[in-house]
C-alpha cells in the first residue's frame, strides 16, 4: 500500500461541498480537507461524529465548582474558624461567587485545552502546508491515491468533481 | 440563511475572499503612518506621567492622594469600576452576539475582544495601587503560609480578585483561540521568513481542517456559552463592593444589573470611539460599516436607558425607604456640594444616548463618535458620584468632609489611558484587526460575494 | 576568611542555618553588614556560595515582611528589685505647672515615665485629670530641653555658674543691693520656707507672677474679708450655679477639681434624680458656657452692671438694702429669685479680673449665704497668688534700675506679660540676671545665667494647693539631661549643701508630721511617698465678719458699659493653655473643644458681626493691632463679642510651638493695677487675606439625626425614656438572618454618660499617649486626617447666634456585626470572642475599605509613615518632630506602632485588659468589676466614661445598659455596637 495521496482545491466553497459529496459516492477516501473558513455542512459531508467536547466542559466545570466551594469551607470551618462581623462559620451565600468564578475557569480552561491537546495545537507547531492559499481563498482536498493503477480513475473522478489544481504527491 | 433584503449588506463592495484576506491584512504589512507614530508618542508620553505617578504612591504613600478620614476611595476605585465597565464589551459582543447568532458581530469582535483584554488589565491596576502595602499585596490570594492564615471569603474585594482573574484569563483564552486560524492565515500570506517564523509559531500550526474548524466551532461556542454568564458576573461582583456595604447610596439591591447594564454601555462606547477612529485610518470602513455602528448605536439606546431608570428607580427606592440617610444621601447626590458631577452624568447617560431614537442621527458617523464620547465620561462621572459622594457623606456629620483628587491621583488615571491606547496601538499592528476566517464565512450570505474564476 | 572543609552534607546545611537564623530576625542591618562582608571575601567556597544564597533568601524574605527593625533588647545585669522588664512599676507625684495642678500616678515601664494618670486617692481630684497633665509626660522628652547650665555666652559647668552666681550676690548684698525672686505662684510649702531663707540671707523680695491672675478676686476677698486669699468653691454642694464669663471646667482656678464636683451633683445614674442647674453668661463661647443648662449671652462691657442688677435684685428679695436700681441687659429677676429659693445651696462665680465686680460678686454670695456652704473660706486655694500690682511695681523699679539681682523661676514674662518690651528693657537694667527654666523660652535667652530646672517627673516636690492638702512629688527617672532642681540651687547658692529632698523631707517632718497619726517619722515619711498625698485637715484660723459696705459702695459707683464698641477676650484654651506646654505636639493637635480648631490661634467671630463685615472663615482681619489673624465664625459669641487664644506666637519654644499663631498678651491690658482679660473699643478691620485654619470636624449639625438624645429633667423624672423612645421603636425593627453570637467569658463593653461628659478632651490626649497615636500636623489635618482614636463630636442645635451645643466622644464601637470585618479582604480585622473588634496590623494591607464601611468612620488609615515604620527611607512625614530619639522615649512598648499604609483603631485598650487578666491569673482569682479601665475613662475628670464585662449582671456597666437611658449611636443598622450612650439630659426647669 502505498503513501501517496492527491491534492486538489475548490475555489468556491459551495463547489467545496458539491465535490466532496460527489467523492464520497465514488468511494474516493478524502484524507483531509483544508478551508480558510469554516464550511457548513462540510463535517457531516465528510462524515465526522458529533463534538465530546461539552462533556469536557462541563465535568471540568464540576471539578472547579466543588473544589471552589469545599476549599472555602474547610478554610472557614476546619483550618481557621474566625468570626467575621457575627457572621456564622459556613456563611454559604459568600462562598457563591468564588464558587462560580471557579468553575467558568476550570471548565473554560479544559476544554481550550482539550481542543489544543487534541489537535497538538502547540506554540510552534510545524504542519504540512500542502498549499499556503488553503488559509486564503482555497479549498483543498486531501485524497489517498490508492494503488498506481488506481490513481488515474481517482484523478479523473476530481476533476468530474470539479476540483483544479490537481496534483499526485508522495 | 434568510437575510432581510431591506437590509444593508455587513461587508461594503464587490470582494472576493483573497481581497479579504489584502485588505485585512493590509495594516500589519509595511510602515505605520505618521498618524500612528504620533498616537503612539503620546500615548506613551501618558505612560511615563503614570509611571511618575505610581513612584509617587508606592514612595510617599496613598498621602500623595486627596483622601482623607472618611473617603477612603477616590479616584482610584473610579477608574477601577469605569474600566471593568468598558472591558466588557468584547465579550459581550463576542459571546453573546455569538449565541444570538447576530453577524454583525463579525467584523468588530476581534477589536472589541482586544480593548477588554487592555482595558482589564488597566482596571486590575487600581486595586493594585490603591492598597496602603501595595508590597504585601500578595496577602489577597489564599496561599499556604506559616501563620496558616487564609483570606475572608465574606470579601468581595476577594471576590474581586477572583472574579477579574477569571473574566481575564478566560477572555485571554477566547480572544486567542478565535485568532489562531487568522494567524495560520497571516502565517501563510507572510513574505519575510522572519515573519513567517514569528507568526508560525504564535498560529499553534493550524491547518484549517475540516476537524479543526468544526470543533473549534464547538469550542468558541460552548466558551461563548460560559462567557456570557461570566461578563454578567463580573460586573454584578463589582457592583457587590458597594451593594453589600451599608454605607447609604451603595447598599442598593439594583447594583447588579444596572452595574452590568452600565458597563456594557460605557463598553460599547468606548468601542464606537475606537472603531470610528480605527476604520477611517485602517481604511476598513467596508468592513466596519455604517450599519455596525447602527447596530451598536441601538445596543447604546437600550442599556442607556436601563441605566436612566435604574438611576430613577434609586431615588424612588430612597424615598419609599423612608430611611432618613438613604434619603440625605440621594438629596445629597442631586443638590449636594458635588451636584455638578451628579448632573454631568445625568446629562452625559440619560439625556444625549436618547437622541439614537433619531435615523439620521444614528447613522451619522460624526454624531456617533461624539456621543460614545459623552457616555465614556457620564460613566467615569457615574462611578466617581457612587464612590465619592456616598462617602463623603454618610451617617455621622461629624465626619462629613470634601474629597479633592491630588495631581498624582490624575497621573495615574492619564497612565492607564495612556497604557490602553498603547497597547491598542500595538495590538493593530500585529493582529489582524478582523476575524478574517468569521467575515469569508458570512461574506456570502450578508455582503456582495464577486465569483471570480481561478486558472493558472 | 580562610577556606573551610566540611565533613558531611549535614554539617553543611547546619552551618548555613545557623548563620542565618541565629540572628534576630528583621535585623535587616546585620544582613547587609554580612552580605558587603561575603562581598569582600576572597576566597569563594562552597561554603560561601552557599552562605550568601542563605543570607539573600532571608533577607529578601525580611526586607519584604518586616517592617520594622527589631531592637537587641540588653538584660540587667543586676536587676533592681522594683523593675520587672516588661512590667510597668507606678509611682505617686505631683502636677503643677502654675497654672494647673493635679496629683497623678506616674506609670514607669523599664525606668521610662510614659504614662500619666490621675491620683485617686486625692479627695479633690479624685483620679481626674485634664488635657495638660495627661501630656506633661511628653514634657520629658522635649527636644527643647536646657540640657545643661550656660551662661548667656556659652555653655558652663554647675559649678562656673555657682561661684559666678554666689560672687555676684554676694556683692549686691555687700552693696546693699536688692535680690528679687520672680516666681509664678509657688504652692511648695518647703521651697517657699527656702525662699524666705534665700530672701533673709540676700535682702530683696519675692514677687508671684501668675499668667492667668485672680488678683481681683484678692482684692476683693481683702476688703470684705480683711485677707487677701481666694476660697474653695465646691460646685458639688450647690443646686444652682451661676457663671459670670468663669471657664471653672476648663480653666478658671482649679478645672479638674471643679470638673469632679460639677460632675457629681449632675449624675442620674444609680438613683439620683436630682441635679444642678447651671446659668451661664457670657460673651464667648467657652467650654463652661457650652455644657450650662442655660447660656445667656452677655456683652462683656455690660457684664459689671448685670452684676450689679443681680445684686440689687438679690438684695430686695432679702427685704431691701442700700444697693442701687440698675437697669440690666437682660432679665436678672429669674435668676434672682432661683438662686434666692435655694440660698446656701447657691453659688455665683465670676471670671472677671476687676475688683469691683469680685466685690459684687463677694455681696451676692454673702446675701445666698453661700460662704461657708458652698464656699469655705476657711480651706484656701493656693493658686494664683499673685497681686498683678507687684509684677507692675517690679517691672517699674527694674526700669529705674532700683532691681540688682533677678531670679526666674518657671516665670517667662519676656513672652506672656502685656507690656514684654517694657520688661525686656527693664531686664537689660538688672546686674544678675538667673534663670531656672525647663523648656527653652523667650525670656531665658536674655538672662546671664541659665540653671536649668528638672522637669517634675525628675525631681522631688510637694504643694499644698488648699490649706491642708498636701501632695508630694517623686521623681520617676533619673535626670536626662545635666540639670538640677531649682530648690537645690537656690540651697547651692546659699551656701548649703543638702540637696532639696533632704531639705523637703525635714521640712515634713518638722511641719507636717505633728499633722498625722504616725509615730515614726518614716512611717508617716513612707506612707506620704507611697500615696503622694497627705490631707491633714488643717483649716485657716477665722476670717473677720463680712464687710458688705465696700461690695456696695462698688455697686453703687458701678455704670452702664456700652454693648455697641466690639471688646475683644483673650482666654486660655484647653489646649495650650498659657503657652507654657505649647511645644507639645499632643497639645497643638488637641482640637478646641468647642471650635474643633487646632494647631493655630484666631479671632472668634459672631455670625452676625461675620455677616455685616462679610467675613468668611478664614478671611484674616486686623483687630486691635495684633496683625493678620484669620477669623472663625463661632455660634454662640455674642453679637459684638471677639475672642482670641492665648499661648500662642511662641518665639523661641522649638519645634512645633515656635511660630505657630499669633501672641496676643499684649492685648491684656493692666488697668487698675489688675490684669484685665477683656479688651474694649477695638477696632476690626478685614484685611482681604486669607489663612487656613485646621479644624477637626468642619459640619456642624445634626442633620435632625438622632445621634445624640437629650431631654430635660422634668421630662425624665416623668418618664425616664423621655428623648430615647426611638429606641423602642428601632428594637421592634430588628431582625437578623443568623443567630446572634454568643460570647462566653468576657464581653467587654463601654458605655459613656453624655451627661456628665464636658468634653474637655482628656481622653483625647490620654488615648494618644497610651496608644502612641501620632501626631501629623497641620497641614495633614486640613486634609482631614487627623489619627486620634477618640474624637469628641459636637454639634449646635437651632439658632445660629444663640444654639445649645451636645457632645458626643466617639472610638471604635467594637460593633458584634461590624461592618468592617466582613468586607477586609485578607483578615486583617477581625472579631475576638471577648467581643473586641480587632486589628492585626501586619496582615493589613491598606485598602481602607473597612474604613469606608464603617458608619462610624472611628477607622484611621497611616497616609504617610508618621513614625519611621516603614522599610523605605527617606519618606517620613513628622512635622511636629516626635519621631526624634527623645521624643521616641514616650512610646508605649505594649502597643506596636503602625507602619505607612495601614489602618489603625481604637482597641478599647486591649494591653491594659491582658494586663489586668494576667494579673488577676497570677493572683487565682476572678477580674473585679472596675479594674480594667482605658485610657480615656481613666482620664475623664467627670467619669463620664465605664467599662467593664457585660456578661457580669452586676457589673456597672450593666447596669449603665440595663438603664432607660442608655442608647446605642445607629443601632437601627443593627451592628450591635458594644458603646452605649446615656442620654443628655439638661436642666432646663425653673
Amino acid at each position: 500500500m502505498n503513501k501517496s495521496y492527491i491534492t486538489a482545491y475548490y475555489t468556491d466553497d459551495d463547489a467545496l461541498l458539491k465535490g466532496v459529496r460527489q467523492l464520497k459516492e465514488k468511494g474516493v477516501e478524502i484524507i483531509d480537507v483544508m478551508t480558510p473558513f469554516p464550511v457548513h455542512g462540510l463535517d457531516k459531508a465528510v462524515g465526522l461524529r458529533r463534538s465530546r467536547l461539552s462533556r469536557v466542559a462541563f465535568v471540568g466545570g464540576a471539578v472547579g465548582g466543588l473544589i471552589g466551594f469545599f476549599f472555602q469551607a474547610w478554610v472557614f470551618t476546619k483550618a481557621y474558624p474566625i468570626n467575621f462581623g457575627g457572621k456564622p462559620y459556613l456563611s454559604v451565600p459568600s462562598f457563591m461567587p468564588v464558587t462560580f468564578e471557579m468553575a467558568v475557569l476550570f471548565a473554560a480552561f479544559s476544554i481550550v485545552f482539550a481542543y489544543l491537546i487534541y489537535f497538538k495545537l502547540t506554540p510552534g507547531a510545524k504542519p504540512v502546508i500542502h498549499d499556503e492559499r488553503s488559509t486564503d481563498d482555497r479549498f483543498l482536498v486531501v485524497v489517498k491515491a490508492g494503488e498506481p493503477d488506481e490513481t488515474p480513475n481517482i484523478e479523473r473522478a476530481l476533476s468530474e468533481a470539479g476540483a483544479e489544481g490537481i496534483k499526485l504527491k508522495a | 440563511m434568510y437575510v432581510s433584503p431591506i437590509r444593508e449588506p455587513l461587508i461594503r463592495g464587490e470582494k472576493d475572499y483573497s481581497q479579504v484576506t489584502k485588505d485585512i491584512l493590509a495594516p500589519m504589512a509595511g510602515k505605520p503612518s505618521k498618524y500612528w507614530y504620533m498616537g503612539i508618542t503620546l500615548s506613551s508620553a501618558a505612560l511615563f506621567f503614570g509611571a511618575w505617578a505610581t513612584f509617587m504612591t508606592v514612595y510617599y504613600g496613598i498621602g500623595e492622594w486627596g483622601l482623607n478620614k472618611t473617603v477612603g476611595w477616590g479616584w482610584g476605585i473610579t477608574n477601577f469600576v469605569w474600566w471593568v465597565g468598558i472591558g466588557h464589551a468584547g465579550t459581550f459582543i463576542s459571546a453573546i452576539l455569538l449565541l444570538f447568532r447576530q453577524k454583525w458581530r463579525t467584523s468588530i469582535n476581534r477589536s472589541a475582544e482586544a480593548m477588554t483584554l487592555i482595558a482589564v488589565a488597566c482596571a486590575g491596576f487600581f486595586p493594585l495601587i490603591h492598597m496602603g502595602r501595595l508590597v504585601l499585596g500578595f496577602f489577597i490570594f489564599p496561599y499556604p503560609n506559616t501563620r496558616e492564615l487564609w483570606v475572608n471569603f465574606n470579601s468581595p474585594l476577594l471576590w474581586d480578585v477572583f472574579a477579574i482573574t477569571t473574566y481575564l484569563l478566560v477572555s485571554l483564552i477566547f480572544w486567542y483561540v478565535g485568532l489562531i486560524p487568522d494567524l495560520g492565515t497571516v502565517r501563510d500570506k507572510a513574505t519575510t521568513k522572519i515573519r513567517k517564523a514569528i507568526y508560525g509559531f504564535l498560529s499553534f500550526g493550524w491547518t484549517g481542517s475540516v476537524k479543526q474548524w468544526s470543533r473549534h466551532e464547538t469550542v468558541s461556542l460552548i466558551l461563548a456559552g460560559l462567557a456570557a454568564p461570566l461578563v454578567l458576573s463580573v460586573h454584578t461582583i463589582v457592583s457587590f463592593d458597594f451593594a453589600t456595604s451599608v454605607i447609604p447610596g451603595w447598599h442598593t439591591t439594583i447594583f447588579p444589573p444596572y452595574f452590568v447594564s452600565g458597563a456594557v454601555f460605557s463598553g460599547f462606547a468606548m468601542v464606537l470611539t475606537l472603531l470610528i477612529v480605527a476604520r477611517k485610518a485602517l481604511n476598513l470602513e467596508e468592513y466596519i460599516t455604517i450599519n455596525h455602528i447602527e447596530s451598536m448605536n441601538k445596543v447604546i439606546i437600550l442599556t442607556g436607558s436601563i441605566v436612566g431608570i435604574a438611576y430613577i428607580t434609586e431615588f424612588f427606592m430612597a424615598w419609599y425607604s423612608g430611611v432618613e440617610y438613604e434619603q440625605y444621601a440621594f438629596l445629597n447626590r442631586a443638590f449636594g456640594p458635588y451636584a455638578w458631577a451628579y448632573w454631568i452624568m445625568m446629562t452625559c447617560n440619560v439625556v444625549t444616548p436618547q437622541l439614537f431614537w433619531f435615523k439620521k442621527i444614528r447613522t451619522s458617523v460624526v454624531a456617533t463618535f461624539i456621543i460614545s464620547i459623552f457616555v465614556n465620561i457620564g460613566m467615569w462621572f457615574e462611578r466617581f458620584v457612587i464612590v465619592v459622594t456616598s462617602l463623603h457623606r454618610d451617617y455621622l456629620p461629624s465626619s462629613w468632609v470634601m474629597y479633592k483628587p491630588s495631581l498624582v491621583e490624575v497621573g495615574l488615571y492619564v497612565g492607564t489611558l495612556g497604557l490602553f491606547f498603547t497597547l491598542f496601538l500595538l495590538f493593530i499592528r500585529v493582529f489582524p484587526v478582523i476575524a478574517i476566517a468569521e467575515v469569508k464565512s458570512v461574506l456570502k450570505s450578508t455582503g456582495s460575494f464577486k465569483k471570480t474564476a481561478h486558472h493558472e | 576568611m580562610e577556606p573551610k572543609y566540611f565533613r558531611s552534607l549535614e554539617e553543611l546545611k547546619i552551618d548555613t542555618r545557623q548563620e542565618t537564623s541565629d540572628k534576630p530576625a528583621g535585623d535587616r542591618q546585620f544582613i547587609f553588614e554580612m552580605q558587603q562582608e561575603l562581598k569582600k571575601s576572597t576566597t569563594a567556597s562552597r561554603r560561601d556560595f552557599l552562605k550568601v544564597f542563605g543570607f539573600t533568601v532571608a533577607s529578601a524574605a525580611i526586607a519584604s515582611s518586616c517592617q520594622q527593625p527589631v531592637r537587641k533588647a540588653i538584660p540587667l545585669l543586676i536587676q533592681p528589685e522594683e523593675i520587672v522588664p516588661g512590667k510597668a512599676s507606678y509611682y505617686a507625684s505631683t502636677f503643677f505647672d502654675g497654672i494647673d495642678y493635679c496629683p497623678v500616678v506616674v506609670k514607669v515601664r523599664d525606668g521610662r515615665p510614659i504614662k500619666i494618670e490621675g491620683n485617686k486617692l486625692s479627695s479633690l481630684t479624685q483620679g481626674g485629670t485634664n488635657a495638660r497633665t495627661q501630656a506633661s509626660v511628653l514634657g520629658l522628652y522635649d527636644n527643647a530641653r536646657y540640657k545643661k547650665p550656660q551662661t548667656q555666652a556659652s555653655a558652663a559647668t554647675w559649678q562656673e555658674v555657682d561661684e559666678a552666681i554666689v560672687n555676684q550676690l554676694d556683692a549686691i548684698k555687700a552693696k546693699g543691693g536688692k535680690v528679687v525672686l520672680l516666681t509664678g505662684s509657688v504652692i511648695s510649702p518647703s521651697t517657699l520656707q527656702l525662699i524666705d531663707e534665700f530672701l533673709a540671707k540676700y535682702p530683696g523680695e519675692h514677687i508671684s507672677y501668675d499668667v492667668l491672675s485672680a488678683s481681683a478676686m484678692r482684692e476683693a476677698n481683702k476688703k470684705t474679708f480683711g485677707k487677701a486669699f481666694i476660697p474653695s468653691y465646691q460646685f458639688d454642694k450647690a443646686d444652682v450655679i451661676v457663671g459670670f464669663d468663669a471657664d471653672f471646667l476648663g480653666s478658671w482656678l482649679n478645672p479638674v477639681e471643679f470638673s469632679k464636683q460639677y460632675s457629681k451633683n449632675r449624675k442620674l445614674t444609680d438613683g439620683q434624680k436630682k441635679m444642678s442647674r447651671h446659668i451661664h453668661l457670657e460673651g464667648s463661647m467657652s467650654l463652661t458656657g457650652s455644657n450650662a443648662d442655660e447660656r445667656i449671652q452677655l456683652h462683656p462691657a455690660q457684664e459689671k452692671e448685670t452684676i450689679a442688677a443681680l445684686y440689687y435684685a438679690l438684695e430686695q428679695l432679702n427685704g431691701g438694702g442700700h444697693a442701687k436700681n440698675i437697669s440690666s441687659p437682660i432679665d436678672v429677676q429669674k435668676i434672682a429669685k432661683e438662686l434666692y429659693s435655694k440660698r446656701g445651696k447657691a453659688l455665683v462665680v465670676a471670671g472677671s479680673n476687676d475688683p469691683e465686680s469680685q466685690l459684687m460678686i463677694n455681696g451676692i454670695n454673702n446675701i445666698l449665704n453661700s460662704f461657708g456652704n458652698t464656699i469655705l473660706t476657711d480651706v484656701e486655694l493656693k493658686l494664683r497668688k499673685a497681686d498683678d500690682a507687684d509684677m507692675a511695681r517690679l517691672v517699674d523699679e527694674m526700669n529705674s534700675g532700683k532691681v540688682d539681682g533677678l531670679f526666674l523661676f518657671d516665670v517667662n514674662p519676656a513672652y506672656d506679660y502685656p507690656q514684654k518690651d517694657k520688661f525686656v528693657s527693664g531686664l537689660q537694667k538688672v546686674g544678675l540676671k538667673v534663670a531656672l527654666p525647663v523648656y527653652e523660652e523667650e525670656t531665658a535667652a536674655l538672662v546671664d545665667y541659665i540653671c536649668p530646672d528638672h522637669h517634675y517627673l525628675e525631681t522631688w516636690s510637694d504643694a499644698e494647693v488648699k490649706t491642708g492638702f498636701y501632695s508630694l512629688g517623686q521623681p520617676a527617672i533619673r535626670p536626662i539631661f545635666n540639670t538640677r532642681a531649682a530648690q537645690s540651687s537656690l540651697l547651692k547658692w546659699l551656701g548649703n549643701d543638702t540637696d532639696y529632698r533632704a531639705y523637703m523631707q525635714a521640712y515634713w517632718e518638722n511641719n507636717l508630721m505633728s499633722m498625722s497619726d504616725s509615730l515614726t517619722f518614716s512611717s508617716f515619711w513612707n506612707k506620704r511617698v507611697h500615696d503622694g498625698i497627705f490631707e491633714s485637715g488643717r483649716k485657716e484660723e477665722a476670717l473677720a465678719a463680712f464687710d458688705a459696705s465696700t461690695a456696695l459702695a462698688a455697686q453703687n459707683a458701678v455704670k452702664t458699659g456700652d454693648a455697641n464698641q466690639i471688646s475683644l477676650v483673650v482666654y486660655p484654651n484647653v489646649a495650650v493653655g498659657t503657652g507654657k506646654h505649647a511645644n507639645n505636639p499632643w497639645l497643638q493637635e488637641l482640637p478646641d473643644p468647642v471650635s474643633k480648631a487646632c494647631w493655630d490661634n484666631y479671632i472668634a467671630i459672631s455670625p452676625k458681626l461675620a455677616k455685616e463685615m462679610d467675613l468668611e472663615d478664614n478671611d484674616t482681619v486686623n483687630v486691635a493691632g495684633i496683625g493678620d489673624l484669620p477669623i472663625l465664625i463661632q455660634p454662640g459669641q455674642e453679637y459684638k463679642t471677639l475672642s482670641v487664644a492665648m499661648g500662642y506666637g511662641r518665639e523661641k519654644a522649638g519645634i512645633p510651638a515656635t511660630g505657630v499663631g499669633k501672641n496676643v498678651f499684649s492685648q491684656i491690658e493692666l488697668a487698675g493695677s489688675n490684669k484685665q482679660f477683656v479688651k474694649h473699643n477695638v477696632s476690626i478691620e478685614k484685611l482681604g487675606g486669607t489663612y487656613e485654619v485646621a479644624r477637626t470636624q468642619s459640619h456642624h449639625s445634626m442633620e435632625g439625626r438622632s445621634l445624640i438624645r437629650e431631654t430635660t429633667l422634668a421630662d425624665y423624672k416623668e418618664n425616664p425614656i423621655s428623648g430615647n423612645e426611638i429606641r423602642e421603636e428601632i428594637k421592634k425593627h430588628l431582625k437578623t438572618l443568623y443567630p446572634k453570637r454568643v460570647f462566653d467569658g468576657f464581653h467587654w463593653g463601654m458605655a459613656v454618660d453624655l451627661n456628665s461628659c464636658t468634653g474637655c478632651n482628656a481622653c483625647v490626649v490620654a488615648c494618644s499617649v497610651e496608644n502612641n497615636v501620632p501626631v501629623v500636623g497641620k497641614e495633614q489635618v486640613i486634609m482631614a486626617r487627623e489619627m486620634h482614636w477618640i474624637r469628641i463630636d459636637r454639634y449646635y442645635n437651632g439658632d445660629e447666634n444663640n444654639p445649645t451645643v451636645v457632645r458626643q466622644p466617639v472610638t471604635c464601637q467594637h460593633c458584634d456585626n461590624a461592618p468592617c470585618e466582613n468586607v477586609c479582604p485578607v483578615a486583617a480585622t477581625t472579631h475576638s470572642n471577648e467581643g473586641l473588634n480587632q486589628m492585626a496590623y501586619n496582615r493589613c494591607i491598606g485598602t481602607r475599605y473597612c474604613n469606608n464601611n464603617c458608619p462610624y468612620k472611628v477607622r484611621r488609615f497611616n497616609f504617610f509613615d508618621y513614625n519611621g515604620a516603614d522599610a523605605m527611607k527617606g519618606n517620613r512625614k513628622d512635622p511636629a518632630e516626635m519621631t526624634t530619639d527623645l521624643r521616641r522615649m514616650v512610646l508605649n512598648p505594649d502597643v506596636t506602632i503602625r507602619a505607612k499604609g495601614v489602618i489603625e483603631k481604637c482597641s478599647f485598650c486591649v494591653q491594659r485588659i491582658q494586663d489586668k487578666k494576667l494579673q488577676a491569673k497570677n493572683e487565682g482569682r476572678q477580674l473585679r468589676d472596675g479594674e480594667v479601665v482605658p485610657a480615656c475613662g481613666q482620664a475623664c475628670p467627670s467619669e463620664a466614661i465605664v467599662f467593664g464585662n457585660l456578661n457580669d449582671k452586676d457589673s456597672k456597666i450593666s447596669k449603665y445598659y440595663a438603664d432607660d437611658r442608655n442608647y446605642h449611636l445607629l443601632e437601627e443598622l443593627h451592628t450591635l455596637p458594644s458603646v452605649g450612650y446615656l442620654t443628655k439630659i439638661k436642666n432646663t426647669t425653673v
